[in-house]
């Protein structure tokens, strides 16, 4: 009988780890303070993130659904600099990361992929650069895409035409090299979406052969 | 043997001359020390002489014996910069007392050389910069009796040699970057009277050796990293008088020996991570006059006999699960003068618990389950009181809404029924809401010059709205009125409000338009950059803080921390009717503005993109007409955003942010169009041109007319043609005679080409 007990026991609590609820809200809270020690806020926008609440909700910019998770983040032309942390990610029930008209530096971190119920992201008119993020094609509810006005470099990843929620993208004014994808909702985007990008090649020919100029 | 009066001549020169030289060597020591300093501060001033002997003893700061050496060197905020490296520690064999206190700029550590000072009784090192780690070579001191060095950046251990001291009769290490534990040698330590170790990153556990410092009567270990139990030994600590274990990582119970402590008056074990009931004896033996619980996850009720000695005056305790409060406790506590039980589980009856406490200036009694009436003369010159979220009913006392000393009355989320006119004039705060309240306006007209909050919302309050309301509150911040049953229009006066940050008055019976006068709130005009201190209390109390419920961003929230920089207006669930006022724009410090379920008619006003800092706007479920101006694209913080139910036309205009909002936001409103609506609008050659409700009504008008036009023109000509030959033979015979005449002609020619 005890035998059994072992196993049995140490098989409930892996269970029991598992369907426990996940992130606590103040883990959202404790992102988001994460996020705003890296950043200079010059306008005082974030003086109203207090980390002593129970949850980030009362905060000013910060929207959240009934269940206390933040689903907004906007904080467009609000003069704030510094680097999007990766504990962006922890937001994992973000709906709007509008950041759009600031100095935001530095890379778009690969984590913003696990944030699967992202519907727009607006990061236009900033100071990024480095590539953008082949797991953004992770974000099934992806609408609306806009990184324009940046110093992004490197390819658009193919993945993304995988998106086919995708309604608007505006990736011009950056530095991208290569071809544009042509397929799925690519094929709905009017070429500005794309300007400015001087080492940007052009839609990309589909043959036998895939054609990579490589950048 | 005839030497030996040579000798002791020589050995009394020799000590002579030791004698001279000490003082010299002295004099040399604190010059050459002084010359080392990068600036000598006061030194210069302070180490000199008039006459051209350079005796230290005339020198301020210093003290001699009555041999001229050096026994006491003080150093009191002498602004010098440098360091203790080049001073000559053994230059100083007399020195009983030494204490450089308050140099923001000596720095450097305490060198080893400092336990060569063998006759030290006192050494006081405290406020300077001091870094490193405490000397092992101190505890070669074995004349020590009173040692400091708080407030410094020393590191490390704290030696355990030191902790073992048993000549000491105070040590103070408090407020430096001290780690590691607390050895067990601290027994030896009999003659301590006072140890501070408060501030320092201390771990581990208290020692039990603790029980031998049984001439202990302060003990500060708080703002450390202990853990574990408190041991159960320091009831034999029988000349405790304050204890101070608060903000550590304590556990477990509060050991019920400490109630039998003779002379215990202060004990203080906030924010901890204690445990259990309290011992149930606290107070039956000792003198208690401070008691701090808060922040822990006590449980049960309080010792009945906490208030036995009659001296008891502040009793702490929020934060915990305590669950009932015995009447016998505190009823016939004359003596207290604070008492904080907020947020615990507490069912008692109010009126059973309290008796007469002339002293109590400060009780907060609020998120509990207190219940029953209020007693009318129980706090007679109280300054705080805070009652909010129980089951307390009844009348609220006429002697509280005539105090001469309140200054904040909290009393909402409660079951009263009646409130007097309220005349206290030294009243800052007011929280009356979510009661059973009736009547008019519950405030007596006069000079509120010191109210800043006034909620008397979610009661059923009724009448119209005092016309003086403008003029009385010079500094009132919010005005929550919201969810009662006043009517009748929005005094003009009320602009007059200077400071007015948020108004609240929804759900109400309010009517006509919204005043133009709204616009000259100061207060709301300016952008709120810091978050000041809300409320200015003219004396100092941790137990309140103001707060106040906001309906925001589609939930009901309390706002604490945050509540000086809410400004916002809430207008919605009214009959207002009219346009919203143009200069309503002016007012760029709203961060929220409801005016919906309302009548409200006319356009919304061009310029609403002047309210930059707004993250809310609701304007739904009202009259409103016309387009979207495009300015809404200027609100880039906006995060909610409300115009459904409306009568709005036109084309939503397009923007970053306004795209973040999906259909909800527009629907219901019949001309409207565009995404995300589906329904997409009337366009020519590509370009957005937002159709008025009055153009597409006059295109149409156009259409018919042209129609009409055509129609009546076919008519017209018909009937003038085949009418006159109908009515007039003599045309008919000249038509028909020239229709024949051209069918000759035609046939002819006809004929002419065919051959």
């Amino acid at each position: 009988m005890a035998i059994w007990f072992l196993p049995f026991s140490s098989v409930l609590l892996l269970v029991l780890s598992f369907t426990s609820p996940v992130i606590s809200s103040n883990s959202e809270g404790d992102a988001l303070h994460a996020l705003r020690a890296k950043l200079s806020d010059p306008n005082n926008v974030l003086q109203s993130w207090d980390p002593t609440l129970i949850n980030p909700c009362t905060w000013f910019h910060v929207t959240c659904d009934n269940n206390n998770r933040v689903i907004r983040l906007d904080l467009g032309n609000s003069n704030i600099s510094g680097p999007l942390g990766v504990e962006i990610g922890h937001l994992e029930h973000l709906q709007f990361l509008e950041l759009y008209r600031n100095k935001f530096e530095g890379k778009l971190p690969d984590e913003l992929g696990n944030l699967k119920y992202l519907i727009s992201i607006d990061l236009s008119e900033n100071n990024l650069h480095g590539a953008i993020p082949k797991s953004l094609s992770k974000l099934k509810s992806l609408r609306f895409l806009r990184l324009n006005d940046n110093k992004l470099s490197g390819p658009i990843p193919r993945e993304l035409s995988l998106l086919s929620n995708l309604k608007a993208l505006n990736l011009s004014n950056n530095d991208l090299c290569g071809t544009v994808p042509t397929d799925g909702p690519f094929s709905t985007f009017p070429p500005q979406s794309f300007a400015n990008n001087t080492r940007l090649n052009g839609p990309e020919l589909l043959g036998l052969a895939p054609y990579d100029f490589g950048c | 043997m005839p030497s030996s009066p040579l000798l002791f001549f020589l050995l009394f020169l020799c000590f002579f001359c030791t004698q001279l030289s000490c003082t010299e060597t002295e004099v040399q020591a604190l010059l050459a020390w002084r010359s080392s300093l990068k600036d000598p501060g006061c030194l210069t001033q302070n180490w000199t002489s008039n006459n051209i002997s350079t005796d230290p003893c005339q020198w301020r700061g210093i003290k001699c014996n009555e041999t001229g050496s050096i026994i006491s060197l003080s150093i009191l905020s002498c602004q010098i910069d440098g360091t203790l490296d080049k001073f000559n520690f053994s230059s100083f064999p007399n020195l009983t007392r030494l204490e450089m206190v308050g140099n923001e700029n000596l720095h450097g550590g305490i060198p080893k050389e400092i336990g060569t000072l063998h006759n030290l009784q006192f050494l006081d090192l405290r406020f300077n910069n001091l870094v490193g780690e405490i000397p092992v070579t101190i505890s070669n001191l074995s004349n020590l009796e009173d040692l400091d060095l708080s407030f410094n950046l020393l590191t490390g251990a704290i030696p355990s040699a030191i902790l073992n001291m048993s000549g000491l009769h105070s040590l103070d290490l408090g407020l430096n970057n001290l780690t590691g534990q607390i050895p067990r040698t601290i027994g030896n330590m009999f003659n301590l009277e006072e140890l501070s170790l408060n501030g320092n990153y201390i771990n581990g556990a208290i020692p039990r050796e603790i029980e031998h410092l049984n001439k202990l009567t302060g003990l500060y270990l708080y703002k450390n990293e202990l853990s574990g139990q408190i041991p159960l030994e320091i009831g034999n600590m029988t000349e405790l008088q304050i204890a101070d274990l608060s903000d550590n990582k304590l556990q477990g119970n509060i050991p019920a020996t400490i109630a039998q402590l003779p002379n215990l008056s202060e004990l203080d074990l906030e924010n901890n991570q204690l445990n259990g009931t309290v011992p149930p004896y606290l107070g039956n033996n000792s003198n208690l006059e401070w008691i701090m619980l808060s922040n822990n996850d006590f449980i049960g009720t309080f010792p009945p006999l906490l208030c036995r000695s009659g001296k008891l005056k502040y009793l702490w305790a929020t934060k915990n699960s305590f669950n009932s409060l015995l009447p016998i406790t505190l009823k016939n506590c004359s003596s207290l003068i604070e008492l904080d039980l907020s947020d615990n589980n507490i069912r008692a009856d109010v009126s059973q618990t309290f008796g007469e406490h002339p002293n109590l200036s400060i009780i907060n009694l609020s998120e509990n389950r207190f219940y029953g009436r209020l007693p009318s003369n129980w706090v007679k010159n109280i300054m705080i009181l805070s009652l909010q979220d129980n089951r307390l009913r009844g009348d609220i006392p006429k002697e509280l809404a005539n105090s001469t000393s309140l200054v904040i009355l909290n009393l909402s989320n409660n079951n009263f029924s009646s409130l007097p006119l309220i005349q206290a004039p030294t009243l800052q705060s007011l929280h009356v809401s979510n009661n059973k309240l009736t009547g008019e306006f519950p405030l007596l007209q006069q000079n509120w010059t010191n109210l800043v909050t006034l909620d008397i919302g979610k009661n059923n309050f009724y009448g119209e709205m005092p016309s003086w309301i403008g003029s009385s509150f010079p500094v009132l911040k919010i005005l929550r009125l919201g969810s009662n049953m006043f009517e009748g229009y929005i005094p003009p006066k009320l602009s007059m409000l200077n400071n007015l940050r948020l108004l609240d008055f929804s759900n109400n019976n309010l009517k006509g338009p919204i005043p133009h006068v709204l616009s000259h709130m100061h207060s709301m005009v300016v952008k709120t950059i810091t978050n000041d201190s809300y409320i200015d209390l003219y004396f100092n109390s941790t137990v309140y803080e103001e707060s106040i419920d906001f309906m925001w961003k589609g939930v009901e929230a309390t706002y604490q921390e945050t509540i000086a920089l809410l400004t916002g207006i809430d207008l919605s669930c009214n009959a207002f009717s009219g346009e919203i006022p143009e200069d309503l724009m002016k007012l760029q410090g709203l961060i929220s503005l409801n005016l919906s379920r309302n009548q409200l008619s006319g356009m919304i006003p061009h310029n609403i993109g002047n309210l930059t800092s707004l993250e809310v706007l609701d304007l739904s479920m009202n009259l409103l007409s016309g387009t979207i101006p495009p300015s809404i694209l200027n609100l880039t913080g906006l995060d909610a955003l409300n115009l459904s139910h409306n009568k709005l036309t036109g084309q939503i205009p397009s923007g970053p942010q306004l795209q973040t909002f999906n259909l909800s936001a527009f629907s219901y409103n019949d001309g409207l169009c565009g995404f995300p609506l589906p329904n997409n609008c009337l366009t020519h050659n590509n370009s957005i041109v937002p159709l008025l409700r009055n153009e597409a009504r006059h295109k149409k008008l156009e259409v018919i007319w042209i129609i009409c036009s055509v129609i009546l023109g076919y008519v017209t000509g018909f009937w003038a043609y085949f009418g006159a030959l109908y009515w007039k033979i003599s045309l008919r015979f000249v038509v028909f005679h020239f229709t024949d005449k051209m069918q000759d002609k035609m046939m002819k020619w006809c004929g002419r080409y065919l051959h």
